[in-house]
């Protein structure tokens, strides 16, 4: 019984680190549920970009898929990678895919028009943002249909340099 | 300033079937700055960025491409195309500083 304090502190702060762990745990998981429920939402900013760009058209979900990691090892280089199921065929092809990220200076970040000789609506770049924000991906079909997809990007510093 | 600006490469699959759709890679080098930093002694650096790509096979218009400066340094974009004839793709880069790079690579098909 040299020392009896350095292990009551010990023990104290070890019950404090397990403490600490399980709220990071249960604080990860609602940072998870936020992106999924109203942090992917559109601002006003955002909203005021998509009806300059699409008007008042109807943007639906689907038919976009995008892969992009969940949290960007670096954030002046996020690679995406599109793909899509959209028929590529003469008279009804994409016409275009727009990247729209929300908390970038430039929130129309690119636009890409193609034509149906492309033969499938696929594209993969590497983008810059500035912090954690949705990277959204909208399809426009030459029939004016608008297709969607969006995921929440985590990072860390600040990419747009 | 880098003096590699405007060198860039296609990358073509190493071999094409007829009426199939490959997946080309471009890739160019610039410094694409978004005119938001500043240089060491607090004199921003003005932007400069690849802001209009053009892809063209055989003569025809393919694919036009309307960047910001959001896009990477070294900017690099991966797309599909239908390879429907021996021709050459050209993608020819602008900058907004008028600064025009163009590449060009032949699509050939594999002897079957």
């Amino acid at each position: 019984m040299r020392d009896p304090l350095s292990r009551r502190t010990f023990l104290k702060s070890s019950a404090l680190a397990v403490a600490a762990i399980a709220a990071s745990g249960s604080a990860a998981a609602a940072a998870e549920q936020f992106s999924a429920g109203p942090g992917n939402e559109p601002d006003d900013d955002v909203k005021k970009v998509l009806r300059e760009k699409f008007g008042t058209r109807v943007i639906r979900e689907g038919h976009i898929t995008l892969d992009v990691p969940d949290v960007a090892p670096d954030s002046r280089e996020v690679p995406l990678l599109i793909e899509s199921d959209l028929p590529m065929t003469p008279d009804n092809y994409v016409k275009g895919i727009h990247i729209v990220v929300d908390h970038n200076p430039d929130i129309y970040l690119a636009g890409f028009d193609f034509t149906a000789a492309i033969g499938a609506a696929t594209l993969d770049t590497r983008i810059k943002m500035r912090r954690s924000s949705a990277v959204r991906i909208i399809a426009e079909t030459s029939k004016g249909e608008l297709w969607t997809t969006s995921r929440f990007v985590y990072t860390s510093l600040n990419g747009c340099v | 300033m880098r003096d590699d600006v405007g060198q860039g490469k296609i990358i073509l699959p190493v071999k094409i079937a007829r009426n199939s759709v490959i997946n080309i890679r471009a890739l160019l080098s610039h410094p694409m700055l978004t005119g938001m930093s500043r240089d060491q002694a607090g004199i921003p650096i003005p932007a400069y960025f690849v802001n209009d790509v053009v892809i063209t096979y055989g003569g025809e218009h393919v694919a036009h491409f309307e960047w910001s400066s959001g896009i990477s340094r070294d900017p690099f974009v991966g797309f599909s195309l239908r390879a429907d004839k021996e021709a050459p793709v050209t993608i020819t880069w602008k900058d907004n500083k008028g600064g025009v790079y163009t590449q060009s690579a032949d699509i050939k098909f594999a002897v079957a």
